[in-house]
């Protein structure tokens, strides 16, 4: 790579982080803001009761800051230290457990998202390239259809045809994962997820628009005129942008869709933790999803934003 | 940061047809529009009904003796639940659940999204730097994990959580509407209305909200009742929110599906039936709307 290749990266790399970082504190403000804010913590059931002077000496003698902006700053650091406190519930911390099922939403997720494209990016490409056919108008009709299905229903419509037609169970809990070919109980969450969340019809539709405009500018003719392969001058601006910028833009999507699918497929991710954790109101743990989460999706927005400056380096001077 | 900012819409100013909407729109467009008026009309009634109470059966009556009744079974048109309630009364009740909390939604989100897309369009500069810098915070959130933590923290009931979802949808807006307002300045009739010494408040409630941007705002309450819907029912589904023996199509979708895995269908499919359309009517108005209004096709 030339170093006139890397600049404008490296360039683009260091705003996209400080925006990163800058947004990052923002969500850590909010999910605390959300749970200061929420009436009665774990000292006010200890506390019932007591005289207010003695609360007050209580909370001082155990260490809890009086002012929010002092509580803040002690949770914050001790999050950027990786000490995300314990679960109410269970008494565990929460960092690892939180490592331990995010990798699961993780698979789930980017599973999904590899199928989406999977499903989509031929329906896209064709309609893009040929116009309306009979084909692909159905092809885009059924995935607008399939999208607006809600999710928990196409799970047991899923599980019923697994249980009835191949006599097993699709759940990865218990003995499921003892059985041969448990492997594929990976998979059919993955497909849940994958068909029914909504960012299939998207990705055809944006897909198919941006791609359509591209192959209509002046210099795609010029390239067709030439005998030149259309396909590689095409292929950045008309395929590569657009699906990235729908994937980065569909990550929160697929998250919230996997809390609904790990429900419905007992898959043991961050979803059902959050779920789990709104139940009990188990403020460690809902704050730790949701930190992660938002970190998961600033992630694959500065993902997305190397690849846009690297397919146009112009990008990075505005 | 995302790449979405003040894009700029093509409006209809400037390829105003001759011909009427209805005759220059595709049939295509149409019919999604149409079938999309049908839905809204049918939830419009059935929320009446419900409201006035002009069911068909009570919806609290059990009838032991008929449990899991099939469409059709004398009495019972879309038959019954799993403790014999009739099914039709439960599906318009359930309408209750997220009509006017998805109204208390959308308008949140197309108001508080016009005053922010107004300051970021209008004044620019660090406003809309701001105004960025809070979509992209917003979008952070998988909205559902964003819900879960409101109802950890105050045992959050719909309404609340439809603020939530409101305040979620506002960036969305804001930046339509920004980047309307960033194509309307080319044109000059806002610096005209300036020099005429009309005051601000005219210029962006007239001339820019009401007369350029209402098909905009239409367009983001109608697929914003669509996300207001999608929650409520998700929801529902996982158990907060409205909770039995309230109906709700999403519990009672939850409520059906053990007697669905054991071959029964119906309980569980007749509400997710109605959700899907339902989300799919409203999806497809605003599409169809968004095509024919604001001229999202290009026909080249």
């Amino acid at each position: 790579m030339k170093l006139s290749a890397i600049l404008p990266v490296a360039r683009v790399l260091r705003r996209e982080l400080a925006v990163t970082a800058l947004l990052l504190l923002g969500v850590s403000m909010v999910v605390f803001a959300v749970l200061y804010l929420a009436p009665g913590d774990p000292l006010n059931v200890l506390l019932e009761g007591q005289s207010p002077r003695a609360q007050t000496a209580a909370r001082e003698a155990m260490g809890v800051p009086h002012t929010w902006y002092a509580r803040y700053g002690a949770w914050l650091s001790k999050v950027l230290q990786g000490n995300f406190g314990n679960s109410v519930r269970t008494g565990l911390p929460v960092l690892p457990e939180l490592a331990r099922v995010g990798v699961n939403t993780l698979v789930l997720t980017l599973g999904s998202l590899f199928l989406t494209l999977l499903i989509a990016v031929p329906i896209a490409v064709h309609a893009a390239v040929n116009g309306d056919t009979p084909g692909n108008t159905a092809a885009t009709v059924a995935a607008y259809v399939l999208s607006a299905v809600p999710v928990f229903w196409f799970g047991y419509i899923v599980v019923y045809v697994f249980i009835h037609q191949f006599g097993m169970f699709p759940l990865l809990s218990g003995t499921a994962a003892k059985q041969p070919h448990a492997w594929l109980y990976f998979l059919v969450p993955i497909f849940v997820l994958g068909t029914a969340s909504g960012t299939l019809s998207e990705l055809i539709r944006h897909l198919r628009e941006e791609l359509s405009r591209v192959l209509s500018e002046d210099y795609i003719r010029t390239a067709r005129a030439k005998g030149a392969p259309v396909w590689r001058h095409a292929f950045k601006e008309g395929f590569l942008i657009p699906v990235t910028e729908i994937m980065s833009a569909k990550i929160p999507f697929l998250l919230g869709g996997a809390v609904i699918v790990e429900q419905v497929f007992n898959w043991p991710g961050m979803g059902r933790m959050a779920w789990q954790a709104a139940q009990d109101r188990d403020f460690p743990v809902i704050m730790g999803v949701a930190l992660v989460a938002a970190a998961f999706v600033r992630t694959g927005n500065l993902l997305q934003r190397v690849i846009f400056t690297m397919v146009n380096p112009r990008a990075s001077k505005q | 940061m995302s790449t979405r900012r003040f894009v700029q819409t093509q409006g209809p100013i400037g390829e105003f047809s001759a011909l009427p909407l209805l005759q220059r729109a595709e049939a295509r467009d149409l019919l999604c529009a149409g079938y999309g008026l049908l839905i809204v009309a049918l939830v419009l009634a059935s929320y009446l009904m419900g409201a006035l109470g002009w069911l068909p059966h009570d919806p609290r009556e059990m009838n032991v003796g008929l449990i899991n009744a099939a469409p059709l079974t004398p009495g019972h048109l879309l038959g019954t639940d799993f403790l014999g309630r009739d099914l039709q009364a439960r599906l318009i009740l359930g309408i209750q659940a997220y009509f006017l909390p998805g109204l208390l939604a959308i308008a949140i989100a197309v108001v508080g999204g016009s005053v922010l897309g107004v300051l970021a369009g209008y004044r620019g500069g660090w406003v809309a730097a701001i105004i960025t810098y809070f979509d992209n915070l917003l979008d952070s959130f998988p909205r559902l994990v964003l819900i879960l933590l409101v109802i950890a923290a105050f045992k959050a009931d719909i309404y609340a959580i439809m603020i939530v979802v409101g305040i979620t949808g506002m960036p969305e807006t804001a930046n339509l509407i920004a980047g309307k307002i960033a194509f309307l300045k080319q044109k000059n009739f806002i610096e005209a209305a300036h020099a005429l010494g009309l005051p601000a408040h005219t210029v962006i409630l007239k001339h820019i909200l009401w007369l350029n941007c209402r098909a905009v705002l239409v367009i983001q309450a109608t697929l914003g009742m669509a996300e207001a819907i999608l929650v409520e029912t998700s929801l529902s589904y996982l158990g907060f929110g409205v909770q039995e023996p309230t109906p709700s199509w999403g519990n009672m979708v939850q409520a059906g599906a053990n007697y669905f895995l054991q071959g029964n269908f119906w309980p569980s499919t007749a509400p997710a039936l109605l959700i899907l359309a339902t989300i799919l009517g409203f999806q497809l108005l605003g599409d169809g709307l968004n095509n024919m209004l604001e001229g999202k096709r290009r026909r080249s």
